[in-house]
This record gives structure tokens, C-alpha cells and sequence, in this order.
């Protein structure tokens, strides 16, 4: 009894501080329905300015706090939603939610730039008042928990009073519901917005500050995660009420205390040792699953800025075609290494493709992309390799393929059964925690699990040996152990899945998927079961998942279990597949060239260009090539406000003088295989051939706009890109539209200023 | 019996009454009017009747049988299609894939009278007059253009009864005229409708029948000439001049 008053007393302290960084969430999304998937990473950043003024400058505790929470913290609040929140409005359900993930990965990236750019260094942040205890029920506490118990209590109290009893947090929490109207009653969105923004920051600041202490040395990533701990806090809220925020903060605390208690700290049950880590996304899980059913709504935003244009099969076939050819061409210039960054980035796209279906087209959600990727690769290691961990077969077989394709479906069924309830954000917050607790139960698994059922005895290797080798396939007497090969093999993947996807979209199916993402009641009301039809669609995403994911394993060759599958590479894949076009399946491939680019290429090249020129070796490798690694993904996704419909859909608007003049776009091709022929010949060097390419890609577009005008004349009714009759729709109506407007129209400032005087009262 | 009737059919949103013990029926080849001030509740009925809204009291009977339990796509198949009052197009497809996706929903739940999707897409599009929009981005098209597309959406799943919510807002005078006389059309072709509008001269016109919703009641039920004297509805919604 002792024990468990003990281990209550902990939980609670434990409690307390999720219930600070839960209610942070609340405030942002009941304000700006906007999950700050930053959140934990705000808290991190903080944890670590904290760490900076305190300890590594000795600034006093109280300044050091102070600048914290109240100056650095809410300053990084006010800087997201004036760069990046406010250029969501309009956007769909997914780039709402995708922008702060980019913002997770920047600032965690800007944390690293900054204070680990040297590698691993040992920050220790330290608890208050010293370590210093009292004695609670027989349990010694540190004052430092205490501290994070009142906290919780006067901020779970100051917020509801905000929030609920003032005339403020009326006015905030009408700026999510109806900004129009808010303005149009004399309210200021933009600056409640702000401000909830700020208070949002200073709250996940706190959590950081008080959450840092107890991982012994500070890690980015591992105190990130300590944060997303909290989530189920808030979901037990419904990210609406405070009191069951908080409520929920203290049944996780007491759910991973109580659990230490009984399995004695993990020793107990060798097999859920690392169910501790999982208890929270349990328990999102849960949380999420008695959410009320959410009913079927309408379109929330009327007309989202998001355009995907849908290829005819004509083109598709072409394109697929097109796609093959270059790959091919490209090998041959390229590199041993060269090859390998394209493989991988090809197997990138593999993986990427499936959110083609799931998101592009049907607009639900997975997180968790990189799971089935490892659910795939188990299912068909214990296939073809065995239990005995050894390669009992030299090649990838067939079977294995359709048994990993087979297994994702039916796992993604499974899963996506329970929380096809939910839409958008919450069916994205299930997946990210049935992410986690695969990696922390399956994957991390080493030990194999022994099981009798009903005298069958047998047993489960998961990941026994701690890493996977998956052999490459042996088909029609190809070589694919031979890298070049192989990314032709994925190559072809990529173009089938592509072609089947534009198929699938053209066709009835495909209309019925779309029109769901557009508008689940429409579809209802026509008598379209709309769950049936979620639940098809991400079975069939999850099956193309696990054929990437197989693709991606046997391009990697050797897995280690804790390669990619803690959530936040399924995180990364996501958030650059939206900025790629996530409507598109060149998005896909953008997605994985974008990732292996920033992630591996560039990195080598500042680091070689950092060998060659010694002198300037902290500037190309300490400062743009960590930055390119660390922050460069981030950017990218951070300004997909400013183009929801993502990159391929700005590349085919820029390639347009090409499609009317199909002659002028025979030429250039012609001449770019010419090119080739020559780089192939050892006639031109291949950074030359790369630089005309890229050079004439850019230019040839003007000169052919220049030579064929005529052919273009109705663009010059678009005005920024806007066409002429939609200036002003969809967004503010502004006083230099207006003079464009009557620019464009040949109406002279005098002329127009004369017909506002003449319009009749 | 009528085609489709709500009896006591209450709605509450927490504390509030949208519906107070509505009694709403709808004959077979005749149309309905469902008239009212903004905020009587209207929408709230219809969502009520399509499964949208669960009624906290009261049922909804199609053909004498309680659908009042049956999800949205259950009473779809049944024969009850509508029209928002806020524009609900699949704005990703032109205006030909927002008809001819209705046509192919109903090919899957009504597998022994399929219909051909296009065929009858390029009849319905020609019917409502928008053939020439066809090929256009839904989102391109003026709003009564945009509800000729939803109300062409919904004739696609050949419906018992269309519940239409303010269908000729946006529509002009002529326009309104015509598609006055396609209601009438569809009537007589056997769809019975029930017409939510506040364009009264268009109900007076093509309703046989009218009931008057205000505060969540019906507060009067007859003929157009029954409801352009009734005094309760000329103090709640029509106003004096109605009757001059």
C-alpha cells in the first residue's frame, strides 16, 4: 500500500506537467483550429535556451525563467503565426496539419544546428532548487515536481477563467469558429490569434523547462517525443476543455507510474519491457476511440486553394515511359555512389506513392508510413529468411511480396477500422500512435515471443537479432544485387503503381474517392457508404506501402530496428510528400528525390566541397551542410501555405509553354537526348550536362513564350497568377487588385474614380 | 398515407431547441413547401430526415416504415435525395463528374437497375439546362448554376422524394421562371419533392401543399391560398404586404 501511495504521488507529479504542455495544445487549437504538432519541439528549443541562459552563461534562475517563458517562448509562438499559421487559411484539413510538422522537424533542426552541430555534446539540465526532496506519503519528492504540481493547477485554473469566464477568450475561441464574423463584430482575430499562439508557446516552454531534468542528458528528439506524450491529455479533452485536459494528463501520469509499480520498472515481463513508452499512445489510441462519432460534415472551407490537375492515360503511359527512359540515361552517367543516392531516392518515392491514394486523392491521413514499411519487411523476412536469422534464401521471392502486400492491407484494415470513425487530424493522430507502439513493441522487440495456443506452440521473432537483412529479388536471371539494375527494377514499380493510381483515378472509383474527400455528407446522401469506402482505400494504400516498404528495405539491404520507424521519418516522408504535390504522383517522386537530396546528397556534396577547400571548410560543412540537413526539409514544408497544391503542380504550370507548342518541346527534348549521347560519349563532362539541362529547363520556357506569343495571349488575363475574373476570390479583396484590375481592363485612375462619383446613391 | 412524414420530430443542440415536436409530411407526386423565417429550423429538419442529425425525439417514416435509425446511405438507397442550402459540390470534379458520380454511387448499391452513368449524366445535365457547363470546374460556376448541378447530382440516384434546400437562391428572374416549370416536370414524371425556398412567389406557384416552420414549430399547414391569409404566417414570415 505504501508502494502504490508512493508511485500515486509520482504519478501525479508526472501528471502535472503533461497537464502544462496538454493545455498548451488546447489553447492553440480551440483558437486557431490549428494541432501544433510543433508543440513538443517549441518545448524542446525552450528546454534548451533555458539550459543556455541558466546553466551555460549562470544567468539567475528567476532571469533565466523569465526570458524563458515570457520573452524567448511566446516570441516563438508570435513568429509561427505570423510566418506560417496565418498562411494556412483557406487550405485543406491536411496542409493544416503538415505545416507544423514542418515546423517540428525546423525547429528541432535549428535546435541541432545550433547546439549539436559538432555532434554529441553533453547538456545536463539540472532540477530546481538543486535536487533538494521532501518527504510526501513516505515517498521522497523533489521540490522541482512540486513546482510542476502548483504550476499545473494555477494554469489549468487561469485558462479555463480565460477562456471560458472572459471576454477575451470568448473573442479567441470565436476566432476559430467564424473569423468573418468576428471581424465584422468589431474583433481582432489576428491578434487573439497571436496571442493564444504566444500563451501556447510559453506553456510547451514550461513543460519543456520542467520535462528536461529527467532525461539525464538532454536529447532533441528523445525530449520531443517526452512531449507528444502529452497528446493524449488533450484528445481526452477534445482539445476544447481544460478540465479534462487536465483530468487526462494525471490518468497518463498515474497510468506509467502504476505501471512501473507493477512490473517493476519494466523488469517483470521481459517481452513489454518497453510498454512504458507505449502507455501514452495507448492511451491516444483509446482517448481517440471514445471520441464521440464524428458525424459527417460538409466541406468546412467552401473552396480550398488546393488544385490537382489528372492526367489523361495517354499522358500517363507517356509520362511512366518518359520516367524509365531518363532513369535509364541518367545510370549511365552516373556514379557507383551517384546510382545509390537515385536507388534511394527511388525507393523513397516507393513509399511516398501510397500517400498518392490515401491523402492526394482520398484525404485521410497516415503517420505512419514508415511502419508498414517495417511490418512489411518482418513479414517477409520470417517468409523467405526464417526465424534462424541467417539468409536461408538468396533472393526475394514473389510469395514474400504478395504476403508483406497482403499483411499491410490487413494491418492498415485493422487499424484504419476503429478510426475511420474519425477524420483528418484525429485519424492521423491514431496512426502516429499505433506508429509508436509497433516500434516500441515490435520493432524494439528483440526477445522472441513464445505462445501456446491450445497446445500449439510457436514462436514470434520480430526483430531478434536487432537489425533485418532482406535479400534482394532474382527475377528472370537479372542481377538486382547489382545497383543499377535494382533502380530500374523500382523504376518500373514506380511508373506501373503511377499509371494504376491515374487509372483508378479516372475511373469510377476513383470520382467516388475524390468526392468523399470533398464532402463525406454529399456522398452519404447519395447513398454511398462512406466508411466502407475509407476502409477500401486505405487497405489498398496500405498494401502499395508495403510493397514500397519491401522496395525500401532491400534497397537499404540491412535494417537496424530503430532505422526510421519512431515516427518522425514517417513524419519527414509525409510533410515532403504534401510539399511535393501530394495530389500528384510526380509529387511522389519529388518527395523522394527532395528527401534523399537534403537528407544524403547534399550533405556529401558541402562536405566534399568542405575537403576540397580546407579554409572554408565551417562554413560549406558546419553551417549549409547541417543546415541543409537539418532545417532544409522544414523550409520547404513550412511555405506550403503559399502553394498548397505543392511543387509538380508549380513545375507543369511553368512547363506549360511546352504543352502548346509540342514542336518546340520536341526540339528540346531532342536536344537534351543529344546532350546525353555526348555526356554517354565522354564528349562533355556530366556537370556540364546537368547545368544545361537544368539552365535550358528554366530559360527555354521564356524564349518559347517569347517566340510563339500569340499562342499565349489569353494568360494575359491572369495577373500574378490569378485569372483576371477570380481576382479577389477566395481571399481579402485588396485596394492594388483594384488598380491592377482597371490596368489590365485600359480604365485610367480618372475614369474609374468618375464612375464611383456617378454610381446613384 | 403520405410518402415521406416526421412525427414529433425534436432537435436540441445542448440546451438549445432548433425542433420542437415538428410534424412534416410529403405526398407522392406532388410538391411540398417548406417555408420560414431564417433560423425556423428548416435545414435542421432536413438534416433530420436525411440522417445527418440524429432528432433527439420524434420519428421519420418513409412509406409508412421508420427510417429514423437507418445511417444517411441507408435512407439514400430508400429513395430520399437532397440539395444543401450551403453548396456541398465535390469541388475537385468538373460539373459532369460531380452528375455522373451520383449515377455511379447508385450503380453500387442499386445493382439490378443499373443505369449508364454517362447516358444518363448527358440527360440529366441536358434537363437542367447546364450542358454547356459541362466540361467547366465546378467552382467556376455561378451559384445557380451550382445548385442546378446539386439538385442534378441528387435526380441521379432516381429519388422516391428530392428534398430541396433554397435551390433558386442565386437564380435570376428568368431562371427562377424556368426552373419553376422543371420542378412541375419532375413532378409530374413521378418525383415528389419537398421544396425549402424563400422565394414565395416560386412556392405559391408549383406547391400543392405548404407548412410553416418558425421557432422549430409548425405554426400553420395548407393550401397557397390557406397560407397567404393565415395570420400567424403573415406576422412570423410574410409580412402584410403578401397579402395586399
Amino acid at each position: 500500500m505504501q508502494d502504490f501511495l508512493a508511485y500515486t504521488v509520482l504519478g501525479l507529479c508526472l501528471g502535472s506537467v503533461y497537464a502544462i504542455a496538454a493545455t498548451g495544445l488546447v489553447v492553440t487549437y480551440s483558437t486557431s483550429g490549428v494541432f501544433n504538432f510543433a508543440h513538443g519541439a517549441v518545448a524542446t528549443f525552450s528546454a534548451l535556451i533555458f539550459w543556455q541562459l541558466r546553466f551555460d552563461w549562470g544567468v539567475p534562475a528567476p532571469i533565466a525563467i523569465f526570458l524563458t517563458i515570457f520573452v524567448f517562448a511566446p516570441l516563438i509562438g508570435v513568429i509561427l503565426e505570423t510566418v506560417v499559421i496565418r498562411g494556412l487559411r483557406g487550405t485543406s484539413e491536411v496542409t493544416r496539419l503538415v505545416t507544423p510538422i514542418a515546423v517540428l522537424l525546423g525547429v528541432n533542426g535549428a535546435a541541432t544546428w545550433i547546439w549539436f552541430r559538432g555532434g554529441s555534446r553533453n547538456i545536463v539540465p539540472k532540477k530546481f532548487f538543486g535536487g533538494s526532496k521532501v518527504d510526501i506519503l513516505g515517498q521522497a519528492v523533489f521540490y522541482h515536481q512540486l513546482i510542476g504540481v502548483g504550476i499545473a493547477v494555477v494554469v489549468a485554473i487561469a485558462l479555463y477563467v480565460l477562456l471560458f469566464r472572459t471576454r477575451m477568450g470568448v473573442t479567441m475561441r470565436a476566432t476559430v469558429d467564424d473569423r468573418t464574423l468576428l471581424m465584422l463584430n468589431g474583433g481582432r482575430p489576428d491578434r487573439m490569434s497571436l496571442f493564444s499562439w504566444a500563451i501556447g508557446a510559453s506553456l510547451a516552454g514550461l513543460a519543456g523547462v520542467l520535462l528536461s531534468p529527467q532525461q539525464g542528458a538532454l536529447q532533441i528528439f528523445a525530449l520531443t517525443l517526452l512531449i507528444f506524450d502529452a497528446y493524449p491529455a488533450a484528445i481526452a479533452g477534445r482539445l476544447r476543455s481544460v478540465p479534462l485536459t487536465y483530468a487526462g494528463a494525471m490518468v497518463l501520469g498515474l497510468s506509467k507510474l502504476y505501471f512501473d509499480w507493477a512490473s517493476d520498472a519494466g523488469q517483470k515481463w521481459l517481452a513489454l519491457r518497453n510498454m512504458r513508452n507505449a502507455i501514452p499512445a495507448l492511451l491516444l489510441f483509446a482517448a481517440l476511440l471514445l471520441l464521440p462519432q464524428d458525424r459527417l460534415r460538409g466541406t468546412i472551407v467552401s473552396r480550398t486553394r488546393e488544385r490537382f490537375h489528372v492526367p489523361t492515360m495517354k499522358q500517363a503511359v507517356a509520362w511512366g515511359g518518359v520516367l524509365i527512359a531518363v532513369v535509364f540515361m541518367l545510370q549511365t552517367l552516373m556514379s557507383g555512389s551517384a546510382v545509390i543516392s537515385l536507388a534511394n531516392a527511388m525507393a523513397l518515392a516507393l513509399l511516398a506513392i501510397s500517400l498518392v491514394l490515401l491523402t492526394g486523392y482520398a484525404g485521410e491521413i497516415n503517420l505512419a508510413i514508415f511502419t508498414f514499411a517495417g511490418i512489411a519487411l518482418i513479414a517477409a523476412w520470417q517468409f523467405d529468411v526464417g526465424p534462424g536469422g541467417l539468409a536461408t534464401k538468396e533472393s526475394l521471392s514473389v510469395p514474400a511480396i504478395l504476403l508483406s502486400i497482403c499483411v499491410c492491407a490487413i494491418v492498415g484494415g485493422l487499424i484504419a477500422l476503429p478510426a475511420l470513425r474519425l477524420r483528418g487530424l484525429y485519424l492521423g493522430l491514431a496512426t502516429f500512435a499505433f506508429g509508436i507502439v509497433v516500434y516500441q513493441l515490435v520493432f524494439l522487440q528483440t526477445a522472441p515471443l513464445k505462445a501456446d495456443i491450445f497446445g500449439w506452440k510457436f514462436t514470434i521473432n520480430f526483430y531478434t537479432t536487432g537489425s533485418l537483412t532482406m535479400p534482394r529479388p532474382d527475377w528472370f536471371g537479372i542481377d538486382f544485387n547489382d545497383q543499377r539494375n535494382f533502380l530500374m527494377l523500382m523504376t518500373v514499380f514506380f511508373a506501373v503503381i503511377g499509371i494504376g493510381l491515374i487509372a483508378l483515378r479516372r475511373s469510377a472509383y476513383g470520382r467516388m474517392v475524390v468526392a468523399m474527400k470533398d464532402s463525406p455528407a454529399a456522398c452519404a446522401t447519395l447513398g454511398l457508404n462512406v466508411t466502407r469506402l475509407k476502409l477500401s482505400v486505405f487497405m489498398l494504400s496500405s498494401g502499395i506501402s508495403g510493397l514500397g516498404g519491401l522496395m525500401w528495405a532491400c534497397q537499404q539491404r540491412t535494417l537496424p530496428n530503430n532505422n526510421g520507424f519512431d515516427g518522425f521519418q514517417s513524419l519527414t516522408l509525409f510533410m515532403i510528400a504534401v510539399v511535393g504535390g501530394i495530389g500528384y504522383v510526380s509529387g511522389a517522386l519529388l518527395a523522394g528525390i527532395f528527401l534523399a537530396l537534403l537528407s544524403v546528397v547534399m550533405p556529401n556534396i558541402w562536405g566534399k566541397l568542405g575537403s576540397d577547400y580546407p579554409g572554408l571548410h565551417w562554413l560549406f560543412v558546419s553551417v549549409f551542410g547541417n543546415f541543409t540537413k537539418f532545417v532544409g526539409p522544414a523550409l520547404i514544408g513550412i511555405g506550403l501555405g503559399k502553394n498548397p497544391s505543392g511543387i509538380a503542380h508549380q513545375i507543369m504550370e511553368g512547363f506549360r509553354p511546352y504543352r502548346r507548342t509540342p514542336v518546340a518541346a520536341a526540339v528540346w527534348a531532342a536536344g537534351l537526348i543529344g546532350l546525353w549521347f555526348l555526356a554517354w560519349r565522354g564528349v562533355i563532362g556530366n556537370w556540364t550536362f546537368a547545368l544545361i539541362v537544368v539552365a535550358s529547363a528554366v530559360i527555354v520556357p521564356y524564349v518559347i513564350k517569347a517566340i510563339f506569343a500569340d499562342r499565349f495571349e489569353d494568360d494575359e488575363l491572369a495577373i500574378n497568377g490569378e485569372h483576371l475574373d477570380q481576382i479577389g476570390l477566395g481571399r481579402e479583396f485588396r485596394a492594388s487588385d483594384r488598380a491592377m484590375l482597371d490596368s489590365a481592363l485600359g480604365i485610367t485612375s480618372a475614369a474609374a474614380e468618375a464612375e464611383v462619383h456617378h454610381v446613384p446613391a | 398515407m403520405s410518402l415521406l412524414e416526421c412525427r414529433g420530430v425534436g432537435m436540441k443542440f445542448g440546451g438549445a431547441a432548433a425542433l420542437t415536436s415538428v410534424d412534416v409530411r410529403a405526398e407522392a407526386n406532388a410538391i411540398t413547401g417548406l417555408i420560414g423565417p431564417n433560423g425556423a429550423g428548416k435545414t435542421t429538419l432536413f438534416n433530420c430526415i436525411t440522417g445527418l442529425l440524429e432528432p433527439t425525439s420524434g420519428v421519420v417514416l418513409l412509406d409508412d416504415e421508420d427510417i429514423t435509425d437507418r445511417p444517411p446511405f441507408k435512407r439514400a438507397r430508400g429513395g430520399v435525395a437532397r440539395t444543401f442550402q450551403r453548396l456541398e459540390l465535390f469541388t475537385s470534379l468538373s460539373v459532369r463528374e460531380n452528375i455522373q458520380v451520383a449515377g455511379e454511387i447508385r450503380n453500387r448499391w442499386s445493382r439490378k437497375d443499373r443505369l449508364d452513368a454517362k447516358e444518363e449524366c448527358d440527360r440529366v445535365l441536358e434537363l437542367l439546362g447546364i450542358a454547356h457547363l459541362a466540361d467547366r470546374d465546378v467552382g467556376e460556376i455561378p451559384t445557380g448554376m451550382a445548385r442546378r448541378v446539386e439538385m442534378g447530382r441528387a435526380l441521379m440516384t432516381r429519388p422516391r422524394i428530392l428534398l430541396l434546400d433554397e435551390p433558386a437562391s442565386g437564380q435570376d428572374e428568368q431562371e427562377t421562371e424556368e426552373f419553376g416549370v422543371l420542378l412541375l416536370h419532375l413532378c409530374e414524371n413521378g418525383t415528389a419533392i419537398l421544396l425549402v425556398e424563400h422565394d414565395v412567389a416560386l412556392v405559391m406557384r408549383v406547391c400543392s401543399f405548404i407548412q410553416v416552420l418558425d421557432f422549430g414549430r409548425i405554426i400553420a399547414a395548407g393550401t397557397p391560398a390557406e397560407i397567404q391569409t393565415n395570420q400567424a404566417v403573415l406576422d412570423a414570415y410574410l409580412g402584410e404586404d403578401q397579402n395586399a
